[in-house]
């Protein structure tokens, strides 16, 4: 069902205020005449809070499957374990090293993580999970073996052992507000919304110049660091040590909490496991078969509330209120590259060829783009020029033959470094993140090298970077006619205005090169020639642009020159009218030859 | 011969979980997605061998199509819960339907069932055959036997019949099969039955020797997946020589110190050569061959478009 983001946006900022807020009351109420089997409880449920926090850097924002985070909570737990009983260490003295050791296992798993596909990223998460429990049971000597570790003593800070259940509790809940805050300071800017771009449409990620492998690193160690706090509060709170933490239950119970609360969402973390660590005080029946309940639960979830429960709770809110007009956005220019005089060579390719199995997809293609001319492609279906495309940008690497980027060889680069150097692109599907605003999907392409832990932690509560991203995108939005539309949700978004927005997008990377796959898809006749008009002035800056199309009335008065491939091969070059005179180029199209009239 | 019995050992264990891999990247192929719950579903065919047993007192061999024909019927019920509704939804949420489905199947067999490791009946006997020198387990023959059988079966199946054809098609192209008419839910369907029967032939199978319990599931989802990983992601001959590879480094490495006698003189050889340690080994050259080459070692059977 289509909802109407907006409001959904809008009670995004809601729903944490009002449960915070229940929270707080409920605590005030309860927490005084808690038992302290209750008490203990709800610790847990602040443990289980973080180390789903954590969690939801890697499988929510990343969009990973890990199935490590149990295992990092585990390591988290024995190291600050093993340091108290064994050396005296308490827990705060302990934490560099509880929080740091889970985070190096991560970093020593994280290179196959840089760019594994989900299945094999969450098998990988399962080995480690596997070898270290394997481990753990065997190294008896210093882990205790299948018995593990009695008589971890309690929570401390600064020299003062936590001894009561509610000082312990307020320690934990403590850090969960504080973890919770950390997360949103992370993810409430620019960098959640590359997240967004990197789980929605991994490979344009790249083509904007976000780095994915440096995105899904940040986060996997982030989840790391959170579940080494929550094992290191775990192991002090039961006060005993056992491989039972390393098991897949823990990890099922974390899953099933970010499922539940809902995987982007901070309140949803905390609150789904209150709800998931509490449920089994609750409903007492479920005491021994708690984890056939999860099951249950997790599977319902999955299939029938997929966003889980804190973004339908969202959804029942934004019923209700209305959005506040959107601040407009002033537009700002943007400074350009310094760029080659007109007529220099921008790109090259020489030699290029690629083979698919046992398909020759594209074979010794050699051809130039020049500063401000626009080139255009043809060539039937299959005929490879998406994938000349793809391998100017580095998402496929050529079998031989070399593309060079004014003097600099690009091939074997990674697509984000090759965007960062001047080549931006459209996609024959427009990819746009659908919850984003028109606005937001250009000005993540804003600068994207400049977007990652450091600066996100650097940006003060008016977000500077972001305002100055925003207001260059509204520039780039005005100069491709969809300034009108920068509010509204880009899965709201009518096709052609999507492709504007998705071709401001791109001059969002300040390209030296523009490739363009079939961008007048979609469009009727008048947006078809008021893209060309457009396309035009972005050329007259010095920009050069390669166009595949299929449309020949829209393309040959836009090309100053014309290339055809078939089969891989390039068969005809030169102006607009020689090239779709050329008998080959009708040949291919058609598929007889053609005898032509004199 | 302790060579010829080893390796007799490496085929039975290998068949064993080439039908648990087969299983799992049949479903694979025609879903794109990875079912969790195949390890738990050997689990479950392990102790719907026990309850058939206890209750007939017949041969495993004579239990072995009612077995077949209960998981097939279970298979269809997860398909229906857990992957019908999710089918337009990328293939991660599936990933997690069926981690929920064998959560349950676990819970629900120690709640059936108890923690306590039980076996099921032989196939055929306990006995032992000696033929050409070898003395030879009747269990393991049978294992093979039975393995092969449905191995040849299987290839009937897709290769020789319209019904097979269809499943292929289902699995090669979800798309262009339902373009033409092929009812693709229904295949999928199939391909789940298909998928559970044979993980529940190889309970039966396994859970004589190895027993079972409710958590026995988890170790054999690890090695379906490792086999597929290394086989090549989706191809079906690289299903079963990737178990094979993986059965036989089972065996082989405890018995390392047997067939290399000096390396039973080094310091703490029962340690380093341990079924433990052999799990370890396994795991890490798996996660070694991930970082080399991240799309397993013969790449993946399909080439995705961007």
């Amino acid at each position: 069902m289509p909802m109407m983001p907006w409001r959904t946006s809008l009670a995004r900022a809601g729903v944490g205020l009002p449960l915070a807020v229940i929270a707080l009351v409920v605590a005030a109420i309860v927490l005084p005449q808690a038992s302290d089997y209750a008490l203990r409880v709800l610790s847990a449920a602040g443990i289980y809070a973080l180390l789903a926090l954590g969690y939801s850097f890697i499988f929510g924002q990343a969009g990973a499957l890990s199935l490590a985070q149990g295992t990092f909570m585990g390591v988290g737990a024995y190291v600050s374990g093993i340091l108290a009983v064994r050396w005296g260490l308490p827990f705060d003295a302990a934490l560099p090293a509880s929080v740091g050791l889970p985070v190096a296992l991560a970093l020593l798993v994280a290179i196959p993580v840089l760019r594994l596909q989900t299945h094999y990223f969450a098998l990988a998460t399962l080995l480690i999970g596997q070898i270290v429990l394997l481990v753990v049971t065997q190294w008896e000597s210093v882990t205790g073996g299948a018995n593990g570790i009695g008589g971890v003593p309690p929570l401390a800070l600064l020299g003062h052992a936590i001894e009561g259940r509610l000082p312990a509790l307020l320690l934990v809940w403590a850090l969960v507000v504080a973890g919770g805050a950390l997360a949103w300071q992370i993810t409430r800017g620019r960098l959640g919304d590359a997240f967004a771009v990197l789980r929605t449409h991994p490979v344009m990620a790249g083509a904007v110049g976000i780095d994915p492998g440096l995105l899904r690193f940040t986060a996997f160690l982030l989840s790391a660091g959170y579940a080494g706090l929550a094992g290191s509060l775990y192991v002090h709170a039961i006060g005993v040590l056992s491989p039972d933490i390393l098991g897949f239950p823990v990890m099922v119970t974390c899953l099933t909490i970010a499922v539940i609360g809902s995987r982007l969402r901070i309140a949803g973390a905390i609150a789904g496991a209150v709800l998931i660590i509490e449920l089994p005080e609750w409903a007492r029946f479920l005491r021994d078969d708690y984890l056939l309940a999860f099951g249950c639960i997790l599977l319902l979830v999955v299939v029938a509330l997929p966003g889980g429960l804190t973004e339908a709770a969202e959804r029942l809110l934004g019923r209700f209120w209305t959005a506040p007009p959107v601040a407009p956005v002033v537009p700002v220019r943007i400074q350009p590259r310094a760029l080659p005089a007109r007529g220099d060579a921008l790109l090259r390719v020489a030699g290029l060829g690629v083979r698919f199995g046992g398909v020759r997809a594209l074979d010794d293609v050699t051809m130039e783009l020049r500063a401000g001319e626009i080139l255009g492609l043809i060539g039937p279906n299959g005929s490879g020029k998406t994938t000349l495309l793809n391998i100017i940008t580095g998402i496929y690497r050529p079998d031989g033959g070399q593309v060079w980027l004014g003097g600099r060889a690009i091939v074997g680069r990674k697509p984000h470094a090759i965007a960062r150097l001047g080549i931006a692109r459209t996609f024959q599907t427009a990819a746009l993140v659908p919850e984003m605003s028109a606005l937001d999907n250009v000005a993540v392409a804003r600068d994207a090298a400049c977007v990652g832990l450091r600066q996100a932690l650097a940006v003060g509560l008016r977000d500077g970077p972001r305002a100055r991203a925003r207001a260059e995108a509204m520039a780039l939005l005005d100069r491709m006619g969809a300034g009108q539309q920068a509010a509204v949700p880009a899965g709201a978004l009518p096709p052609g205005v999507a492709r504007l927005v998705e071709i401001a997008r791109a001059l969002a990377c300040v390209p030296l090169v523009l490739l363009l796959d079939e961008p007048a898809a979609g469009l009727n006749e008048t947006e078809q020639a008021e893209l060309a008009r457009r396309l035009r002035r972005v050329a007259d800056d010095g920009v050069g642009l390669l166009v595949i199309e299929h449309n020949m009335p829209f393309l040959a008065p836009l090309a100053d020159r014309m290339a055809c491939l078939d089969h891989g091969q390039l068969i005809a070059a030169g102006t607009p009218a020689q090239v779709q005179a050329d008998p080959a180029v009708i040949e291919a199209y058609l598929g007889t030859p053609v005898a032509m009239p004199t | 011969m302790a060579a010829s019995q080893l390796l007799l050992e490496v085929l039975a264990l290998g068949a064993a979980y080439a039908l648990v891999a087969l299983g799992f990247v049949l479903i694979l192929n025609a879903t794109g997605a990875v079912n969790f719950s195949q390890g738990d579903m050997v689990m479950a065919g392990g102790f719907g061998a026990v309850l058939l047993g206890n209750a007939l007192h017949v041969p495993g061999l004579v239990l072995l199509p009612l077995l077949l024909a209960g998981m097939a019927a279970l298979g269809v019920v997860v398909a229906a819960v857990a992957y019908m509704p999710l089918r337009r939804r990328p293939p991660e949420a599936v990933f997690i339907s069926t981690i929920a489905v064998g959560i349950i199947l676990q819970n629900a067999a120690n709640h059936l069932f108890g923690a306590e490791p039980i076996a099921a009946p032989p196939l055929l006997g306990a006995g032992r055959v000696r033929f050409a020198g070898i003395d030879a387990s009747v269990q393991s023959l049978a294992i093979i036997g039975v393995a092969v059988l449905l191995v040849v079966f299987l290839q009937v199946l897709f290769a020789h019949t319209q019904f097979g054809r269809r499943l292929r098609a289902t699995a090669q192209d979800r798309e262009v099969a339902m373009a033409i008419g092929i009812p693709v839910d229904r295949m999928v369907t199939v391909t789940f039955a298909i998928g559970a029967a044979l993980a529940g032939a190889a309970g039966l199978l396994l859970a004589n020797a190895f027993f079972v319990t409710p958590t026995s599931g988890a170790d054999y989802m690890v090695k379906a997946y490792i086999a597929i990983v290394i086989g090549g992601w989706g191809s079906i001959p690289g299903a079963v020589a990737g178990a094979l590879l993986i059965a036989a480094f089972e065996v082989l490495y405890p018995s390392l110190p047997l067939l290399i006698p000096p390396l039973l003189r080094m310091a703490q050889s029962d340690t380093v050569f341990s079924q433990t340690t052999s799990t370890i080994v396994l795991d890490v050259a798996v996660l070694v061959i991930l970082v080399a080459r991240p799309r397993g070692l013969f790449g993946d059977a399909v080439r995705q478009r961007p």
